[in-house]
């Protein structure tokens, strides 16, 4: 077989954990090839090797049947590798043309010739598809797009092997088709590409090959066209998985939350983006917002959790806490797993128990006449990392920045969903996250919800709503488009009430 | 195959692996004043190099009681960066903070006070010397208060109008120096030597005896208790920041004040108590300078070093307390043996040569740390 | 990371080139005025004529590098070793371990210069009995100015501040400038005998000429510093807009603010304490204290062996310790004006004219030479 990439023998260890043990990657020229594991299973760690990020401690890598050694990211580009990362690498401040050239900038008598650049730059997304506007800041434009434009960095530098970091993790349904149809595009183009993504149906419906990785070992190449969804899982996890959830009916108690009129008003867009919510949240049953991103979910749950000024009110357990501090709505009972895990999920810079304590380093016994007491916190957070199977080099002393971003997520929800509260916010709780690791989050909502919480959720997937979720309530910029019974409403119900439609 | 020091523990220690930096910085900075001695007086060379090695040590005890000396301060401002840093804020503003508190200290310390009735200028006894021998707390504390106040304001500045810390407390510097010129000159000038009155005595560290240790026979350093006071100060900002619910959330602020402020602690409560605790460190630095016999602030128009040697110094230290500790003691070393190459034909400015050189490759510490560990870690293919 | 490394070496590399040129450039590090040859015994040679600097450079123009041009001058004639020591910070113990270290060096004799060397020559005079003090323009005191004492190993020299600074205003008015103005840095003693002396010299050639001058209390000032600002740059500054000609500035380093200002204005400046000609163009002469003269007659004394031990001496124009630069070139009329000075300075000297040094003396002077007082500065300006 023809091959465009060949790594052989890959070996990569981080202190306390081997997270490539001898990969043997082979694809071929135009193939997209999936690669496929679970959170911490060592693909960011394969993929960061083959563009210059790490260095292997042992293996070789072949491209194009030539053996190269590629030191790092410059390497790789002038090798024709690009790669879209999990987590973006984009100037916030610096508008898409300037971030596309960034490091490739043309200069003319010492001055950066943005004009043609960016000519480049709208050809390229002709071509394509991928719509950006080149003078936008990036901090002012959608995930999807800032996405977009990380692949026209790829394709402006010329790249013809494409590495995609599990891109499909942050886009709403709409944007993963428009980035199917790119990659088709691209593969037609006669591009390589290798897409990392935890997201089974989306490998069955554009990869051809999909290598497999467990616990940093290699353990299966299968050819999509002739293996099942469940033949790719089993093989990832190593045990059958129950794609069906199973719950029992919810049994709605008292009313634990209750938003009255509560409204968010955003002076970026002068106008409110949350917009006179009134709705209840009851012991047993979980109800979950949806609706497409960027229609005030997000808003609307910072402003319950009280991260975010707002008018109207919210009452938990009947007591209004409209004006309490976050710290007081905690303790009063809410917990809440944030939507973006780096900017307030975790302390990155912390150690892994430090991040575990984050909701009760206050608390007796992790604290004792104002000391931390290392001992119980150790204890608290090994027995954290234990049931929740969060996974990382040095256990509890792993820095939180080295981690897995699924092991991230996990290392949240085991914070919250441990605090025992009666309200839990889960704010697409299973971004990231392996099928399996998918699973067990959502068997621990439902069993939060059986034990008499209230779970109020927060998920773009339309999936995840229908199946977890027992009531659903759609937002449509800012405004509250109606509740539906999840056992009983359809696919297309939703979906015109998302488009704002039934008004 | 791994070498025996890439297999060791130590190689995947992170604090050893960054202190060897600073370490690597020291070495490389004095074999190049070692190299420039050479190219300047070559036969000196080798005794000028002893004397730099044997720094603080070179007249015995007695120098080791200057170096102890020229020490505190900047263990102190040292001391206020490196706790500044630690929680996320850059504190350029050492020398101001530094600069009213010794302008506090002095003015707790001074026998007499100027008053003025329009024109006309009348002596007051300072009420303060009252205390007795209580009067150099007073004065320690007016420093720490002076320079928390001032430290509290750049503090106050960025929790609630989100003012960049670092333009503020250099902006502040330059207030303190003109409020230094003015509050000395109309109220605690003394025109007989254009500075300053002198502290007197019951304003001044208490020496504790270590006037007999710190001795040549002859001669006694001003070696006192302020020195203690520091490495107190030491073990309790060591303290606070990695055994205490303070000090734990002080660093999550600092690390990521988004994620602090979902955890529910108060962001800007913890950023300004931060900067008056740093502030309130360089104060007392600066009670350190001139609670001290023979020493009179001076009603000059100039920043006092100190504080931007407190930059230096916790960059040298690795943000550490402890680590600022040894680094404010091998400046002061390098300083105080330094005096000594005046002996043979160098100049001392050789020693703010291989100081420059030492912080510039602290500076370059980032690189260098990786570069240790790129020697720890590489495998001989 | 070979580019790592890369970067590391061609750091290094551009250091040790920083390096090398400054070496090169300025080839003498050392003390230029080493006169031992070649010493090859790692043995530390010996300095015997020292000298202490205060927390300024060498090359300060002022006060270090004035005595210390006297101490070269004198060593050099004599072939005798010296050396200057610089202490680490400010402040009397670290004066004292500067002494200390010249002690240890061999000097026979120290000379300090400035009186905030007081309280430090007040304690080495006794700590250090076979070494000799040389202190310059202050006299030995613990600190709280309780007690003055003169030990039998040193020397204190004084300046007659007041005679300088008549010679600098009479020499002002007698070419030609009627208006004068005084910015003094701080009224301490020194600084006021400085103004006094410069009233009456002013005045005093004012009488002789018939003619009128300006210089009441709205031109006569301290600035409050020594150091220079744009706010005495711009008080120098509003001064010369409102017609003054030239601007006596006793004040240190603040003097360059004034000096700035008249470089600006087209106007003039006297300098203070050492030749500042070097400074400004603008500098028409200076009211000097003789620093190289006083010292190279005490070093002369204790070479002879004559050290006039426990004195304390005032340097005025009788001995040649204040007096005004040699070079009148910048006068408006060089040779009238310098004769005039020649012909006042005996006055001066043998005390014909007792220049007054406060200000009762000032206007008890004043009105002995029958000069009016109604346009001098007031006393609170003065003093
Ligand atoms: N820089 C690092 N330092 C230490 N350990 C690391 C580092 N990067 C990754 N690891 C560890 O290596 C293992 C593999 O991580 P990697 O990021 O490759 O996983 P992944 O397969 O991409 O997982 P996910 O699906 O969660 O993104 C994990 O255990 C992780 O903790
Ligand atoms: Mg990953």
């Amino acid at each position: 077989m023809e091959t465009i990439i060949e790594m052989r023998g890959i070996r990569k260890a981080f202190p306390g954990v081997v997270a490539n043990d001898n990969i043997n990657l082979v694809v071929a020229p135009g193939e997209i090839h999936a690669i496929l594991g679970e959170n911490g299973a060592g693909k960011s760690t394969l993929m960061s090797i083959l563009f210059g990020l790490y260095k292997a401690d042992r293996g070789e890598i072949f491209l194009r049947g030539e053996p190269v050694s590629i030191d790092n990211p410059n390497d790789a580009t002038r090798l024709g590798i690009g790669m879209v990362h999990q987590h973006f690498k984009l100037v916030h401040n610096f508008t898409v043309t300037e971030n596309i050239v960034l490091g490739q900038e043309d200069r003319a008598n010492g001055l950066i010739q943005l004009e043609e650049a960016k000519q480049k730059i709208i050809a390229l997304s002709d071509q394509y598809g991928l719509k950006v506007n080149p003078d936008s800041l990036i901090e002012d434009i959608s995930v999807g797009m800032q996405q977009r434009v990380e692949i026209l960095k790829m394709l402006y530098r010329d790249a013809d092997i494409l590495i995609f970091d599990e891109p499909t993790a942050v886009l709403t349904p709409q944007e993963v088709q428009e980035l199917i149809n790119v990659m088709r595009e691209l593969s037609n183009e006669g591009k390589t590409i290798i897409l990392i993504t935890h997201k089974l149906h989306e490998i069955k419906s554009i990869a051809d090959r999909v290598t497999v990785l467990r616990k940093g070992a290699q353990v299966a190449v299968l050819d999509v066209a002739t293996s099942s969804i469940a033949d790719m899982a089993e093989a990832m996890v190593g045990r059958p998985v129950v794609f069906d959830l199973q719950k029992a009916e919810s049994t709605p108690g008292d009313v634990v939350l209750s938003v009255r009129g509560l409204s968010v008003y955003s002076p970026v867009y002068k106008k409110n983006v949350v917009n006179d919510m009134t709705f209840d949240v009851r012991r047993g049953e979980i109800l979950c917002i949806a609706g497409v991103e960027g229609n005030g979910q997000t808003q609307l749950i910072e402003a319950i959790a009280g991260l975010t000024e707002s008018q109207g009110e919210v009452w938990l357990l009947g007591e209004n806490i409209s004006d309490d501090s976050i710290r007081e709505r905690n303790l009063k009972g809410i917990s809440h797993i944030p939507e973006d895990r780096h900017k307030h999920g975790l302390v990155l810079d912390f150690k892994l128990s430090n991040n575990l304590i984050l909701q009760n380093y206050f608390e007796p016994p992790m604290q004792r006449r104002m000391m931390l007491n290392f001992s119980n916190i150790n204890e608290f957070s090994a027995s954290l990392i234990e049931r929740f199977d969060v996974r990382s080099g040095k256990g509890i002393h792993t820095n939180t920045r080295s981690m897995s971003g699924g092991n991230q997520q996990k290392a949240i929800i085991a914070r919250e969903v441990i605090r025992d509260t009666d309200l839990l916010i889960a704010v697409q709780p299973t971004r990231g996250l392996d099928v399996g690791a998918i699973e067990y989050i959502h068997q621990q909502l439902i069993a939060q919800r059986d034990q008499g919480k209230a779970v109020l959720m927060v998920s773009l997937e339309l999936d995840e709503v229908l199946s977890v979720s027992d009531r659903i309530l759609v937002m449509f910029e800012g405004n509250h488009m109606g509740e539906f019974d999840a056992a009983t409403v359809s696919d297309s119900e939703l979906g015109v009430a998302m488009a704002g439609g039934n008004r | 195959m791994k070498r025996w020091w890439q297999r060791s523990a130590l190689a995947e220690n992170e604090l050893f692996v960054s202190s060897l930096s600073s370490v690597l910085a020291i070495v490389i900075g004095l074999l190049f004043g070692f190299l420039l001695m050479v190219v300047v007086s070559p036969s000196e060379s080798i005794q000028g190099f002893r004397i730099i090695l044997t720094g603080g040590f070179n007249d015995g005890l007695l120098s080791v009681g200057s170096m102890i000396v020229f020490a505190t301060p900047l263990i102190f401002t040292g001391l206020s960066v490196a706790f500044a840093y630690r929680t996320g804020l850059f504190n350029i503003g050492a020398s101001g903070q530094l600069m009213m508190g010794a302008l506090a200290a002095t003015a707790v310390g001074v026998p007499q006070w100027w008053r003025y009735e329009g024109e006309l200028r009348i002596a007051m006894d300072n009420p303060f010397l009252q205390l007795g021998s209580w009067h150099w707390v007073a004065a320690l504390l007016a420093a720490l208060l002076a320079g928390a106040l001032w430290g509290l304001i750049p503090g106050v500045l960025k929790a609630y109008f989100n003012v960049n810390e670092v333009v503020a407390t250099i902006m502040l510097n330059y207030i303190a120096m003109f409020v230094n010129s003015l509050v000395i000159t109309r109220y605690l000038f003394n025109s007989l030597i254009g500075r300053a009155f002198s502290v007197v005595p019951t304003a001044l560290f208490p020496r504790m005896g270590m006037e007999n240790i710190f001795t040549d026979g002859l001669r006694s350093s001003q070696a006192n208790v302020s020195f203690f006071i520091a490495i107190f100060f030491v073990i309790v900002i060591y303290f606070v920041l990695n055994y205490t619910v303070f000090g734990y959330e002080l660093k999550a602020v600092g690390f990521n004040r988004d994620a602090a402020r979902y955890a529910g602690m108060n962001a800007k409560r913890n950023l300004m108590l931060s900067m008056m605790i740093s502030g309130g460190l360089a104060g007392m630095g600066g009670a350190s300078l001139y609670l001290f016999a023979g020493r009179n602030l001076d009603p000059v128009l100039q920043i006092l070093p100190q504080g931007f040697d407190g930059i230096a110094i916790a960059l040298l230290g690795l943000g550490s307390p402890i680590g600022v500790f040894f680094a404010g003691m091998f400046f002061s070393s390098l300083k105080v043996g330094g005096q000594f190459l005046q002996l043979l034909s160098f100049r001392i400015e050789i020693i703010d040569i291989i100081i420059s050189v030492v912080i510039y490759l602290a500076a370059l510490s980032l690189i260098l740390n990786r570069l240790v560990l790129y020697v720890l870690k590489r495998e001989k293919q | 990371m070979k580019k790592l490394l890369t970067l590391m070496l061609s750091v290094t590399l551009v250091f040790g080139l920083a390096a090398c040129a400054e070496t090169a450039t300025e080839p003498t590090p050392t003390t230029p005025e080493e006169t031992t040859p070649e010493e090859t015994t790692p043995e530390t040679p010996t300095f015997r004529i020292a000298m202490v600097t205060d927390i300024g450079d060498i090359d300060d123009r002022s006060f270090n590098q004035g005595t210390w041009e006297g101490v070269v001058a004198f060593a050099e004639r004599n072939n005798i070793t010296h050396r200057y020591y610089r202490p680490l910070e400010g402040g009397t113990a670290a004066s004292l371990d500067a002494i200390a270290l010249a002690v240890q060096g061999g000097a026979e004799i120290i000379v300090t210069p400035g009186f905030l060397f007081e309280p430090a020559i007040f304690q080495a005079q006794q700590l250090y009995p076979n070494v000799r003090f040389v202190l310059i323009d202050g006299v030995p005191q613990p600190g709280d100015f309780s007690e003055f004492l003169v030990a039998q190993n040193t020397v204190s020299i004084l300046f007659d501040e007041h005679e300088s600074g008549f010679l600098a205003g009479y020499a002002a008015v007698q070419d030609g400038f009627r208006e004068l103005g005084y910015f003094g840095g701080v009224a301490v003693p020194a600084v006021v005998r400085f103004g006094v002396g410069f009233i009456a010299g002013a005045n005093y050639a004012a009488e002789e000429l018939g003619v009128t001058i300006s210089l009441g209390s709205d031109r006569f000032d301290y600035f409050g510093s020594f150091a220079p600002s744009d706010d005495n740059k711009n008080a120098a500054a509003a001064w010369y807009l409102q017609g003054t000609e030239i601007i006596f500035v006793a004040a240190g380093g603040a003097g360059a603010s004034v000096m700035a200002a008249a470089e600006e204005a087209g106007a003039k400046v006297i300098g203070v304490d050492v030749d500042q000609a070097g400074e400004s163009t603008t500098v028409v002469t200076s009211a000097l204290k003789q620093l190289g003269v006083v010292v190279e007659q005490a070093l002369q004394a204790w070479l002879d062996g004559a050290f006039p031990g426990g004195e304390t001496q005032v340097k005025g124009a009788s001995n040649q310790g204040v007096g005004l630069p040699a070079d009148f070139s910048r006068f408006n009329n060089p040779a009238a004006t310098e004769a005039a000075y020649d012909a006042i300075y005996p006055l001066v000297a043998s005390g014909e004219i007792d220049v007054p040094a406060t200000y009762e003396e000032l206007v008890a002077f004043l009105t002995a030479e029958g000069i009016s007082t109604a346009n001098i500065p007031l006393q609170s300006d003065v003093e």
